[in-house]
Protein backbone atom coordinates (compact mmCIF):
# COMPACT_ATOMS: atom_id res chain seq x y z
CA UNK A 1 0.00 0.00 0.00
CA UNK A 2 1.64 3.61 -1.10
CA UNK A 3 -1.41 5.07 1.45
CA UNK A 4 2.25 6.53 3.41
CA UNK A 5 4.30 7.55 1.22
CA UNK A 6 6.69 9.44 1.69
CA UNK A 7 4.90 13.24 1.35
CA UNK A 8 8.54 14.74 1.41
CA UNK A 9 11.48 14.64 -0.70
CA UNK A 10 15.12 15.28 0.36
CA UNK A 11 18.15 14.78 -1.27
CA UNK A 12 21.54 13.90 -1.02
CA UNK A 13 22.16 16.65 -2.85
CA UNK A 14 26.27 16.43 -3.63
CA UNK A 15 26.21 13.64 -5.08
CA UNK A 16 23.64 14.40 -8.03
CA UNK A 17 25.43 18.09 -8.35
CA UNK A 18 28.46 16.11 -9.05
CA UNK A 19 26.62 13.92 -11.74
CA UNK A 20 25.03 17.00 -13.16
CA UNK A 21 28.29 18.08 -13.97
CA UNK A 22 30.27 15.26 -14.60
CA UNK A 23 27.35 13.79 -17.21
CA UNK A 24 25.26 16.80 -18.18
CA UNK A 25 27.94 19.42 -18.85
CA UNK A 26 26.22 22.82 -18.95
CA UNK A 27 22.62 22.49 -18.70
CA UNK A 28 20.63 25.21 -20.13
CA UNK A 29 17.84 26.97 -18.67
CA UNK A 30 15.47 25.00 -21.60
CA UNK A 31 16.96 21.94 -20.88
CA UNK A 32 16.25 22.43 -16.64
CA UNK A 33 12.71 23.44 -17.54
CA UNK A 34 11.87 20.44 -19.87
CA UNK A 35 13.44 18.20 -17.16
CA UNK A 36 11.09 20.08 -14.66
CA UNK A 37 7.86 19.68 -17.06
CA UNK A 38 8.43 15.89 -17.52
CA UNK A 39 9.26 15.66 -13.83
CA UNK A 40 6.28 17.41 -13.04
CA UNK A 41 3.40 17.05 -15.06
CA UNK A 42 1.20 15.03 -12.86
CA UNK A 43 1.27 17.57 -9.45
CA UNK A 44 0.94 20.65 -12.30
CA UNK A 45 -2.01 18.50 -13.97
CA UNK A 46 -3.81 17.82 -10.45
CA UNK A 47 -3.29 21.31 -9.48
CA UNK A 48 -4.90 22.20 -12.75
CA UNK A 49 -7.86 19.89 -11.37
CA UNK A 50 -8.03 21.30 -8.17
CA UNK A 51 -8.15 24.98 -9.20
CA UNK A 52 -10.92 24.31 -12.29
CA UNK A 53 -12.94 21.33 -10.80
CA UNK A 54 -12.70 19.79 -14.46
CA UNK A 55 -10.24 17.17 -15.97
CA UNK A 56 -10.33 18.70 -19.51
CA UNK A 57 -9.88 21.74 -18.37
CA UNK A 58 -6.74 20.49 -16.26
CA UNK A 59 -5.40 18.98 -19.97
CA UNK A 60 -6.03 22.92 -21.27
CA UNK A 61 -4.29 24.48 -18.02
CA UNK A 62 -0.85 21.55 -18.06
CA UNK A 63 -0.44 22.21 -22.00
CA UNK A 64 -0.55 25.85 -21.50
CA UNK A 65 1.57 26.12 -18.48
CA UNK A 66 4.26 23.61 -20.49
CA UNK A 67 4.43 26.20 -23.12
CA UNK A 68 4.69 29.46 -21.14
CA UNK A 69 7.18 27.46 -18.89
CA UNK A 70 8.95 26.61 -21.96
CA UNK A 71 8.63 30.13 -23.43
CA UNK A 72 9.99 31.97 -20.63
CA UNK A 73 13.38 29.56 -19.68
CA UNK A 74 15.28 32.68 -19.99
CA UNK A 75 13.93 33.96 -16.47
CA UNK A 76 14.98 31.03 -14.68
CA UNK A 77 18.27 31.69 -12.78
CA UNK A 78 18.39 28.90 -10.21
CA UNK A 79 17.05 25.40 -11.21
CA UNK A 80 15.87 24.67 -7.95
CA UNK A 81 11.92 24.95 -7.10
CA UNK A 82 10.47 25.04 -10.71
CA UNK A 83 7.92 22.78 -9.41
CA UNK A 84 6.78 25.38 -7.50
CA UNK A 85 7.67 28.36 -10.56
CA UNK A 86 5.68 25.86 -12.58
CA UNK A 87 2.27 25.44 -10.23
CA UNK A 88 2.24 29.97 -9.96
CA UNK A 89 2.73 29.63 -13.86
CA UNK A 90 -0.71 27.13 -13.68
CA UNK A 91 -2.35 29.33 -11.16
CA UNK A 92 -1.87 33.06 -13.11
CA UNK A 93 -2.99 31.32 -16.22
CA UNK A 94 -6.15 29.79 -14.40
CA UNK A 95 -6.47 33.56 -13.12
CA UNK A 96 -6.34 35.44 -15.80
CA UNK A 97 -7.33 33.19 -18.88
CA UNK A 98 -9.31 30.58 -18.15
CA UNK A 99 -11.30 31.15 -15.02
CA UNK A 100 -14.16 33.01 -16.41
CA UNK A 101 -15.04 30.69 -19.38
CA UNK A 102 -14.73 27.69 -16.95
CA UNK A 103 -16.22 28.72 -13.59
CA UNK A 104 -20.08 27.63 -14.82
CA UNK A 105 -18.59 24.19 -16.45
CA UNK A 106 -16.28 23.37 -13.09
CA UNK A 107 -19.47 24.26 -10.67
CA UNK A 108 -21.48 21.55 -12.79
CA UNK A 109 -18.59 18.94 -12.97
CA UNK A 110 -17.19 18.67 -9.21
CA UNK A 111 -19.93 17.90 -7.78
CA UNK A 112 -19.71 14.83 -9.27
CA UNK A 113 -16.45 12.95 -9.04
CA UNK A 114 -14.94 11.25 -12.27
CA UNK A 115 -14.70 7.78 -11.15
CA UNK A 116 -12.04 7.14 -13.64
CA UNK A 117 -9.82 9.65 -11.69
CA UNK A 118 -9.50 7.51 -8.31
CA UNK A 119 -7.07 5.22 -7.79
CA UNK A 120 -8.50 1.86 -7.54
CA UNK A 121 -8.27 0.71 -4.07
CA UNK A 122 -8.47 -3.46 -2.47
CA UNK A 123 -11.69 -3.23 -1.93
CA UNK A 124 -15.27 -1.64 -2.68
CA UNK A 125 -15.35 0.20 0.89
CA UNK A 126 -11.94 1.44 0.59
CA UNK A 127 -13.46 3.17 -3.21
CA UNK A 128 -16.35 4.30 -1.64
CA UNK A 129 -14.41 6.12 0.89
CA UNK A 130 -12.37 7.21 -1.49
CA UNK A 131 -15.12 8.83 -3.35
CA UNK A 132 -16.13 10.47 -0.97
CA UNK A 133 -12.79 12.25 -0.14
CA UNK A 134 -12.23 12.94 -3.43
CA UNK A 135 -16.02 15.04 -3.73
CA UNK A 136 -15.59 16.49 -0.87
CA UNK A 137 -12.38 17.91 -1.81
CA UNK A 138 -13.40 18.92 -4.89
CA UNK A 139 -16.45 20.57 -3.43
CA UNK A 140 -14.28 22.78 -1.37
CA UNK A 141 -14.30 26.56 -2.13
CA UNK A 142 -11.71 27.49 -4.54
CA UNK A 143 -9.14 29.03 -2.20
CA UNK A 144 -9.67 26.14 0.42
CA UNK A 145 -9.26 23.78 -2.35
CA UNK A 146 -6.25 25.02 -3.75
CA UNK A 147 -4.51 24.64 -0.51
CA UNK A 148 -5.59 21.17 0.46
CA UNK A 149 -4.48 20.15 -2.57
CA UNK A 150 -0.79 22.06 -2.13
CA UNK A 151 -0.01 21.13 1.78
CA UNK A 152 -1.97 18.03 1.87
CA UNK A 153 -1.05 16.50 -1.71
CA UNK A 154 1.71 17.97 -2.85
CA UNK A 155 3.56 18.85 0.53
CA UNK A 156 4.55 22.00 0.22
CA UNK A 157 4.92 24.04 3.80
CA UNK A 158 2.29 26.77 4.92
CA UNK A 159 5.28 28.86 4.26
CA UNK A 160 5.49 27.79 0.95
CA UNK A 161 2.36 27.53 0.38
CA UNK A 162 1.67 31.01 1.34
CA UNK A 163 4.13 32.48 -0.72
CA UNK A 164 2.69 30.46 -3.93
CA UNK A 165 -0.90 31.32 -3.28
CA UNK A 166 0.56 34.79 -2.26
CA UNK A 167 -1.55 35.15 1.12
CA UNK A 168 -0.29 35.43 4.63
CA UNK A 169 0.12 32.34 6.70
CA UNK A 170 -2.52 32.75 8.83
CA UNK A 171 -4.93 33.00 5.92
CA UNK A 172 -3.32 29.35 4.49
CA UNK A 173 -3.89 28.22 8.08
CA UNK A 174 -7.66 29.61 8.50
CA UNK A 175 -8.22 27.55 4.93
CA UNK A 176 -7.00 24.59 6.38
CA UNK A 177 -9.25 25.01 9.36
CA UNK A 178 -12.42 25.15 7.48
CA UNK A 179 -11.46 22.51 4.85
CA UNK A 180 -10.65 19.84 8.12
CA UNK A 181 -14.26 21.14 9.58
CA UNK A 182 -15.63 19.73 6.29
CA UNK A 183 -13.67 16.56 6.02
CA UNK A 184 -14.15 15.70 9.44
CA UNK A 185 -17.58 14.60 8.46
CA UNK A 186 -16.36 12.27 5.61
CA UNK A 187 -13.76 10.55 7.62
CA UNK A 188 -16.34 10.36 11.02
CA UNK A 189 -19.26 8.77 8.93
CA UNK A 190 -15.81 6.07 7.55
CA UNK A 191 -14.32 5.70 11.28
CA UNK A 192 -18.10 5.06 12.63
CA UNK A 193 -18.30 2.35 9.88
CA UNK A 194 -15.06 0.74 10.53
CA UNK A 195 -15.99 0.47 14.55
CA UNK A 196 -19.46 -0.73 13.30
CA UNK A 197 -17.97 -3.83 11.08
CA UNK A 198 -15.43 -4.64 13.85
CA UNK A 199 -17.85 -5.09 16.31
CA UNK A 200 -20.04 -7.56 13.82
CA UNK B 1 4.93 29.67 23.94
CA UNK B 2 5.39 25.44 24.06
CA UNK B 3 2.30 23.59 22.77
CA UNK B 4 2.11 19.79 23.23
CA UNK B 5 1.12 17.30 20.65
CA UNK B 6 -2.35 17.07 22.14
CA UNK B 7 -2.89 20.81 22.24
CA UNK B 8 -1.56 20.37 18.39
CA UNK B 9 -3.89 17.57 17.97
CA UNK B 10 -6.92 18.92 19.58
CA UNK B 11 -6.42 22.72 16.88
CA UNK B 12 -5.82 20.14 14.00
CA UNK B 13 -9.02 18.52 14.81
CA UNK B 14 -10.87 21.85 15.36
CA UNK B 15 -11.64 21.33 19.28
CA UNK B 16 -10.19 24.43 20.61
CA UNK B 17 -11.62 27.44 21.55
CA UNK B 18 -10.56 30.72 19.31
CA UNK B 19 -8.02 32.26 21.67
CA UNK B 20 -6.21 29.07 21.60
CA UNK B 21 -6.22 28.31 18.10
CA UNK B 22 -5.53 32.12 17.47
CA UNK B 23 -2.21 31.26 19.67
CA UNK B 24 -0.82 28.23 17.29
CA UNK B 25 -1.58 30.19 14.48
CA UNK B 26 0.42 33.23 15.19
CA UNK B 27 3.23 31.46 16.63
CA UNK B 28 3.78 29.30 13.26
CA UNK B 29 4.40 32.85 11.66
CA UNK B 30 7.27 32.88 12.95
CA UNK B 31 8.46 29.23 14.32
CA UNK B 32 9.30 26.63 11.43
CA UNK B 33 9.77 24.13 13.70
CA UNK B 34 6.16 24.50 15.49
CA UNK B 35 4.80 24.34 11.99
CA UNK B 36 6.81 21.10 10.76
CA UNK B 37 5.10 19.93 14.26
CA UNK B 38 1.64 20.38 13.04
CA UNK B 39 2.07 19.27 9.62
CA UNK B 40 3.10 16.04 10.75
CA UNK B 41 0.61 15.63 13.11
CA UNK B 42 -2.09 16.79 10.58
CA UNK B 43 -4.26 13.37 10.26
CA UNK B 44 -6.01 14.66 7.06
CA UNK B 45 -3.22 15.34 5.22
CA UNK B 46 -2.12 11.39 4.70
CA UNK B 47 -5.87 10.62 3.86
CA UNK B 48 -6.29 13.00 1.32
CA UNK B 49 -2.42 12.68 -0.14
CA UNK B 50 -3.22 8.63 -0.60
CA UNK B 51 -7.01 9.28 -2.38
CA UNK B 52 -5.00 11.89 -4.94
CA UNK B 53 -1.71 10.71 -5.21
CA UNK B 54 -2.43 8.40 -8.23
CA UNK B 55 -4.74 11.41 -9.70
CA UNK B 56 -4.16 11.17 -12.74
CA UNK B 57 -3.47 7.31 -12.59
CA UNK B 58 -0.87 8.07 -15.83
CA UNK B 59 1.67 10.76 -16.87
CA UNK B 60 -0.46 13.15 -18.69
CA UNK B 61 0.39 14.24 -21.99
CA UNK B 62 1.97 17.49 -23.38
CA UNK B 63 3.17 18.65 -26.41
CA UNK B 64 6.28 20.66 -26.68
CA UNK B 65 7.94 21.99 -29.60
CA UNK B 66 11.19 20.31 -30.42
CA UNK B 67 14.44 20.75 -28.63
CA UNK B 68 16.74 22.94 -30.75
CA UNK B 69 20.33 22.80 -29.76
CA UNK B 70 22.23 26.01 -29.70
CA UNK B 71 25.19 25.78 -33.20
CA UNK B 72 25.04 22.92 -35.53
CA UNK B 73 25.08 19.42 -34.86
CA UNK B 74 27.71 17.77 -36.18
CA UNK B 75 27.00 15.01 -39.01
CA UNK B 76 27.42 11.30 -36.95
CA UNK B 77 27.81 13.06 -33.61
CA UNK B 78 24.22 13.91 -33.93
CA UNK B 79 22.74 10.47 -31.99
CA UNK B 80 25.65 11.16 -29.33
CA UNK B 81 24.79 14.61 -29.29
CA UNK B 82 21.03 13.36 -28.76
CA UNK B 83 21.70 11.13 -25.99
CA UNK B 84 23.55 13.75 -24.11
CA UNK B 85 20.72 15.82 -23.93
CA UNK B 86 18.49 13.01 -22.99
CA UNK B 87 20.60 11.95 -19.95
CA UNK B 88 21.08 15.66 -19.35
CA UNK B 89 17.85 16.44 -19.42
CA UNK B 90 17.06 12.95 -17.41
CA UNK B 91 19.72 14.08 -14.44
CA UNK B 92 18.55 17.84 -14.24
CA UNK B 93 15.05 16.13 -13.86
CA UNK B 94 15.75 13.35 -11.16
CA UNK B 95 17.81 16.74 -9.57
CA UNK B 96 15.38 18.97 -9.49
CA UNK B 97 13.20 16.69 -7.32
CA UNK B 98 16.11 16.02 -4.96
CA UNK B 99 16.53 19.26 -4.32
CA UNK B 100 13.44 20.47 -3.58
CA UNK B 101 13.37 20.52 -0.32
CA UNK B 102 10.78 18.47 1.91
CA UNK B 103 11.45 17.02 5.46
CA UNK B 104 11.38 13.11 5.47
CA UNK B 105 14.20 11.99 3.41
CA UNK B 106 13.76 9.56 0.44
CA UNK B 107 15.07 6.03 0.41
CA UNK B 108 16.69 4.35 -2.01
CA UNK B 109 14.28 2.52 -3.44
CA UNK B 110 12.03 6.10 -4.49
CA UNK B 111 15.23 7.45 -6.01
CA UNK B 112 15.86 4.28 -7.85
CA UNK B 113 11.91 4.68 -8.83
CA UNK B 114 12.43 8.68 -9.97
CA UNK B 115 15.40 7.63 -11.81
CA UNK B 116 13.81 4.66 -13.48
CA UNK B 117 10.20 6.38 -14.23
CA UNK B 118 12.46 8.68 -17.14
CA UNK B 119 13.83 5.53 -19.27
CA UNK B 120 11.93 4.91 -22.27
CA UNK B 121 11.74 2.45 -24.93
CA UNK B 122 14.46 4.15 -26.89
CA UNK B 123 16.87 4.36 -23.81
CA UNK B 124 17.66 1.23 -23.87
CA UNK B 125 17.09 -0.19 -27.46
CA UNK B 126 20.06 1.06 -28.53
CA UNK B 127 22.03 -0.43 -25.98
CA UNK B 128 25.01 -2.73 -26.60
CA UNK B 129 24.34 -5.77 -24.99
CA UNK B 130 27.20 -8.23 -26.64
CA UNK B 131 28.57 -10.89 -24.60
CA UNK B 132 31.60 -8.79 -24.26
CA UNK B 133 29.54 -5.45 -22.91
CA UNK B 134 27.68 -7.40 -20.47
CA UNK B 135 31.09 -8.85 -19.11
CA UNK B 136 32.69 -6.32 -18.72
CA UNK B 137 29.42 -4.10 -16.74
CA UNK B 138 29.08 -7.20 -14.37
CA UNK B 139 32.25 -7.78 -13.74
CA UNK B 140 32.25 -4.42 -12.91
CA UNK B 141 29.36 -4.48 -10.70
CA UNK B 142 30.24 -7.10 -8.83
CA UNK B 143 33.43 -5.91 -7.91
CA UNK B 144 31.57 -2.75 -6.42
CA UNK B 145 28.49 -4.85 -5.24
CA UNK B 146 30.86 -7.34 -3.39
CA UNK B 147 28.81 -10.51 -4.79
CA UNK B 148 27.35 -12.22 -7.42
CA UNK B 149 24.99 -10.98 -9.46
CA UNK B 150 24.26 -14.50 -10.86
CA UNK B 151 23.83 -12.90 -14.31
CA UNK B 152 22.98 -17.04 -15.54
CA UNK B 153 19.68 -16.73 -13.49
CA UNK B 154 19.27 -12.93 -14.84
CA UNK B 155 19.55 -14.16 -18.63
CA UNK B 156 17.36 -16.87 -17.79
CA UNK B 157 14.28 -14.61 -16.90
CA UNK B 158 11.64 -15.56 -19.04
CA UNK B 159 10.18 -12.67 -21.66
CA UNK B 160 13.28 -10.40 -20.16
CA UNK B 161 16.09 -9.60 -22.82
CA UNK B 162 19.00 -8.39 -20.58
CA UNK B 163 20.10 -5.26 -21.83
CA UNK B 164 23.20 -3.34 -19.52
CA UNK B 165 23.78 -3.39 -15.76
CA UNK B 166 25.22 0.15 -14.44
CA UNK B 167 26.95 0.88 -11.34
CA UNK B 168 25.27 3.48 -8.98
CA UNK B 169 25.77 5.46 -6.54
CA UNK B 170 22.85 6.14 -3.13
CA UNK B 171 24.53 8.21 0.13
CA UNK B 172 27.85 6.74 -0.96
CA UNK B 173 26.71 2.99 -0.84
CA UNK B 174 27.16 0.79 -4.53
CA UNK B 175 23.69 0.48 -6.03
CA UNK B 176 23.75 -1.68 -9.12
CA UNK B 177 21.02 -1.04 -12.03
CA UNK B 178 20.28 -4.18 -14.56
CA UNK B 179 18.06 -3.18 -16.83
CA UNK B 180 16.14 -5.67 -19.32
CA UNK B 181 14.03 -5.03 -22.43
CA UNK B 182 10.87 -6.75 -22.19
CA UNK B 183 8.48 -8.54 -24.89
CA UNK B 184 7.34 -5.07 -25.91
CA UNK B 185 10.81 -3.74 -25.67
CA UNK B 186 9.44 -1.87 -22.38
CA UNK B 187 12.23 -1.07 -19.40
CA UNK B 188 12.22 -3.16 -16.92
CA UNK B 189 14.77 -2.99 -13.75
CA UNK B 190 16.19 -5.19 -11.45
CA UNK B 191 18.55 -2.96 -8.65
CA UNK B 192 20.68 -4.23 -6.23
CA UNK B 193 22.04 -2.22 -3.12
CA UNK B 194 24.83 -3.35 -0.64
CA UNK B 195 23.38 -1.38 2.90
CA UNK B 196 25.87 -3.20 4.82
CA UNK B 197 26.30 -5.86 7.64
CA UNK B 198 23.51 -5.16 10.11
CA UNK B 199 20.73 -3.81 7.68
CA UNK B 200 17.93 -5.10 8.40
CA UNK B 201 16.27 -8.19 6.60
CA UNK B 202 12.93 -7.03 4.72
CA UNK B 203 10.23 -9.40 3.08
CA UNK B 204 8.85 -8.69 -0.24
CA UNK B 205 6.94 -5.31 -0.49
CA UNK B 206 5.05 -4.07 -3.18
CA UNK B 207 4.28 -0.65 -4.01
CA UNK B 208 3.47 1.76 -6.90
CA UNK B 209 6.26 4.26 -6.65
CA UNK B 210 6.68 7.18 -9.26
CA UNK B 211 3.79 5.58 -11.12
CA UNK B 212 5.57 2.61 -11.37
CA UNK B 213 5.39 -1.04 -10.20
CA UNK B 214 7.55 -2.11 -7.38
CA UNK B 215 8.70 -4.78 -5.47
CA UNK B 216 11.51 -4.37 -2.66
CA UNK B 217 12.92 -6.31 -0.54
CA UNK B 218 16.39 -6.79 1.46
CA UNK B 219 18.55 -9.95 3.03
CA UNK B 220 21.82 -10.09 4.64
CA UNK B 221 22.99 -6.56 3.82
CA UNK B 222 22.13 -6.08 0.84
CA UNK B 223 18.55 -4.24 -0.52
CA UNK B 224 17.02 -5.64 -4.02
CA UNK B 225 14.35 -3.87 -6.21
CA UNK B 226 12.09 -4.82 -9.18
CA UNK B 227 10.61 -1.88 -11.45
CA UNK B 228 8.13 -2.57 -13.62
CA UNK B 229 7.26 -0.28 -16.99
CA UNK B 230 3.97 1.10 -15.50
CA UNK B 231 2.23 1.03 -12.32
CA UNK B 232 -0.12 -2.00 -13.32
CA UNK B 233 2.78 -4.65 -14.58
CA UNK B 234 2.44 -7.54 -12.85
CA UNK B 235 5.94 -8.58 -11.42
CA UNK B 236 4.83 -12.07 -10.47
CA UNK B 237 7.17 -14.23 -12.05
CA UNK B 238 10.10 -12.48 -11.88
CA UNK B 239 9.70 -11.95 -8.30
CA UNK B 240 9.36 -15.49 -7.41
CA UNK B 241 12.54 -15.98 -9.68
CA UNK B 242 14.38 -13.34 -7.88
CA UNK B 243 13.58 -13.59 -4.66
CA UNK B 244 14.53 -17.70 -4.81
CA UNK B 245 17.79 -16.67 -6.54
CA UNK B 246 18.86 -14.16 -3.90
CA UNK B 247 17.45 -15.68 -0.96
CA UNK B 248 21.11 -15.10 1.18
Amino acid sequence: MSVLTPRARSVNGKHTQVAIYSMGGEISSEQAVRGAIQMHSKRVWRFGLALSGASDVADDLLQSTCLRALERHHQVTTYDRLDSWLMTICRSIWLNEVRARSVRKAQALSVTPEAELIASGPDAETNIFAAEVFTQVMQLPEAQRETVMLVFVEGYSYRETAALLEVPIGTIMSRLSNARQKLKNVMQHDAADAVRRSGK
Amino acid sequence: MKFSDETLKAYLEGNLDGDEANAIEEAVETDPDLEQRLMALDPFAPVVQAVFEHVPAKAPHVDLPEYRTAGAVQHGAGLWRLLAVAASVAIIAVSATFWATRPAPMGWAEQAAIYQSLYAPDTIAGLDNSPQALETQFALAEEQLGRSLKREALEALPGMELKRAQVLSFKGKPLVQVVFADEQGQPFAFCVIRQGEGAPNKGVKQAVLSGLATATWAQDGYGYMLIGSEAQTDLGGQLDLLTTTFAG
